[in-house]
């Protein structure tokens, strides 16, 4: 998952400022057209480059189009077809079934262990404060690739350190250990990857949240006798439960798409066992050249962040009003 | 909150040893490129290099593909985050400053734009670079990565606009300059900042981005260095050395340019889940 740029929305975008008129007088055709000419190159981009391929995949999702298609430049429409072959085909269900577990296990495990981290940094003193913040955004700010690189020396059969480490603590069956030998132990190990680079956003959102909460709460609460539990359920929690959420709804939906590491990895190997649902869209489609399949199966991943995102843009909206009231 | 001293003790030591995990990684693959082959592929257990040498450099270096990859790289990198700069700006201005109809249309395009799904779309994009004649070059990467990084690019620009204060550029429209000579010479140079950050986020999705360059990119010198570091085996083999020093070398302008913007990034990444 790229936590790294992809959700950065820069601090100081308020609400929009009233644009302001500009003298007192009628504006010429050429200055009404100014603002027009001036977004003229972002429309374009976005139209061409982001919109038309989003009406093209739904179209081509009803089309015929394999390699003779192609070369010959038919268009055969087939209706649902292509949808009909999809949801019948069990290895499409398959791949669903392991691509949401893995989701489910890597979203619940990146942000618990994000609000941990949080909480924890609050009661750290100074020096480890520092030392764990620069470590978090180290992971966060290695390139994806890079790490997935490292991971797979630390986790080599041979030479990997974590199997020495293992062999060193006694656990001498981690000879020579194959981490890589069934899909389930690969996507573990891919998790992790995901895991460790995306707490880091995680964490520092919620660290946020839990800094915005007004100390007299804590104090308040511990002149009432609040156990550290109770502090934490009653003046905490209420505070940081919007992000919580919030970071929850993006790691699903980044977590869903993730296709370097898996690919990197293993390319979804062995047989097929960590083949997940943007690898089989890559397999079907660039690989097997069944465009018109591999649509279908684009679409369908749409629909399904689509109702994830609606939800996110709901409670980000939400939360903004809440913040302006 | 008062905490006894051995619950501050016990706090402080997970902290260590979480950071210590989380440093682990990157500690590993800077220490790995700088260890001689030998102690590499040994099974002794060394966590700490005992020598030090920069032949793993040398021969990332010297593989054929690594300079091809990196200028691959940069220009792709490079050329989007430019163009992303220019009509940026552009939108940015009026986006901040004038009133017209559709401003809020687009805003809205805008948010909409940025959540586009890029993985499902490669299909539609492959076919549409096949046509333009573009699949297997350079510029058709240049121009998804272009439309990857100019939503928020937009976004964050117009936010910066809106935070220089509007009297500065009526002050300078008093002393007879136009609206856009005021935009040039006052709003401009003040956007530094802004125009820096933005640009490093823009650099630093480019350079991650590793879907469209497998699925565009047939030829292997046409290839950009994550798919390269993708396939490191069949480059590599078993040199571990050679591959963690040109992990590096791909990793470092991404830190330094990560470590430069840190806290505009973190207070940046933590306002946009707020405030949208």
């Amino acid at each position: 998952m790229t936590a790294t740029a992809q959700i950065v929305v820069p601090a100081g975008s308020p609400p929009p400022a009233p644009p302001r008129a500009g003298r007192p007088r009628r504006a010429g055709l050429g200055e009404r057209t100014i603002p027009y000419l001036l977004l003229a190159p972002a429309v374009v981009t976005m139209l061409v480059l982001l919109g038309w391929p989003m009406v093209q995949v739904i179209g081509i999702s009803f089309r015929r189009l394999d390699l003779g298609e192609l070369v010959r430049g038919e268009v055969v429409w087939i209706g649902l077809e292509n949808y009909r072959e999809v949801l019948a085909d069990p290895e499409v269900w398959t791949v669903v079934a392991r691509t949401v577990l893995f989701t489910a296990a890597v979203v619940a495990a990146t942000v618990l262990a994000g609000l941990l981290l949080a909480v924890l940094m609050r009661h750290l003193s100074g020096g480890v404060r520092v030392a764990l913040q620069v470590t978090l955004v180290l992971a966060w700010a290695t390139p994806i690739l890079a790490t997935t690189t490292v991971f797979q020396w630390i986790f080599d059969q041979q030479y990997g350190i974590l199997n020495k480490t293992l062999v060193k603590l006694g656990f001498d069956s981690f000879a020579g250990y194959s981490w890589f030998s069934s899909g389930t132990s690969t996507l573990t190990v891919i998790g992790m990857l995901i895991i460790w680079q995306a707490v880091p956003f995680v964490c520092f959102t919620i660290y946020a949240g839990l800094l915005g909460t007004p100390q007299e709460l804590y104090e308040a609460a511990s002149m009432d006798g609040a156990s550290p539990w109770q502090a934490f359920a009653n003046v905490s929690w209420p505070s940081i439960r919007p992000l919580v959420t919030l970071a929850t709804f993006l790691s699903v939906i980044w977590d869903f798409k993730v296709f370097a590491q898996v690919w990197a990895i293993r390319q979804g190997g062995p047989d097929g066992g960590s083949t997940t649902l943007p690898l089989l869209l890559y397999l079907k489609g660039v690989a097997g050249r069944h465009f018109g399949v591999a649509s279908a199966i684009a679409v369908l991943m749409i629909l399904v962040l689509l109702v994830l995102t609606a939800r996110y843009l709901q409670l980000l909206l939400r939360s903004r009003e809440a913040d302006l009231s | 909150m008062n905490k006894t001293r051995g619950q501050r003790i016990a706090l402080n030591t997970i902290g260590v040893v979480v950071a210590v995990l989380f440093a682990f990684p990157t500690y590993w693959m800077i220490t790995s490129a700088f260890k001689p082959s030998n102690a590499l592929l040994s099974l002794d257990y060394d966590l700490v290099p005992l020598s030090v040498t920069l032949d793993n450099f040398v021969s990332a270096l010297e593989q054929p593909g690594f300079t091809v990859h990196l200028t691959n790289s940069l220009i792709v990198t490079l050329g989007a985050v430019a163009c992303s700069l220019v009509a940026g700006v552009l939108a940015a201005f009026p986006l901040a400053r004038l009133r017209f109809r559709g401003r809020k249309g687009f805003l809205l395009l805008v948010l909409i734009a940025q959540m586009a799904p890029m993985e499902a779309l490669f299909i539609p994009m492959f076919l549409l670079m096949q046509d333009a004649g573009l699949l297997n070059q350079l510029p058709s990467l240049l121009l998804v990565y272009f439309a990857i990084t100019l939503p928020f690019t937009v976004w964050a620009l117009r936010g910066f606009v809106q935070g220089i204060p509007y009297e500065l550029e009526e002050a300078a429209m008093v002393d007879g300059c136009g609206r856009f000579g005021a935009f040039r010479k006052v709003v401009l140079p003040l956007l530094g900042p802004g125009l820096v950050a933005t640009s490093v986020f823009a650099f630093i999705t480019a350079w991650n981005e590793f879907l469209y360059a497998l699925v565009f990119m047939r030829d292997s010198d046409k290839q950009t260095l994550p798919v390269w570091l993708s396939t490191f085996k069949t480059v590599f083999g078993t040199d571990w050395g050679g591959i963690m020093a040109a992990s590096v070398l791909y990793a470092l302008p991404a830190l330094i340019f990560f470590l430069l913007v840190q806290r505009k990034l973190v207070s940046g990444a933590t306002a946009g889940a707020l405030k949208g």
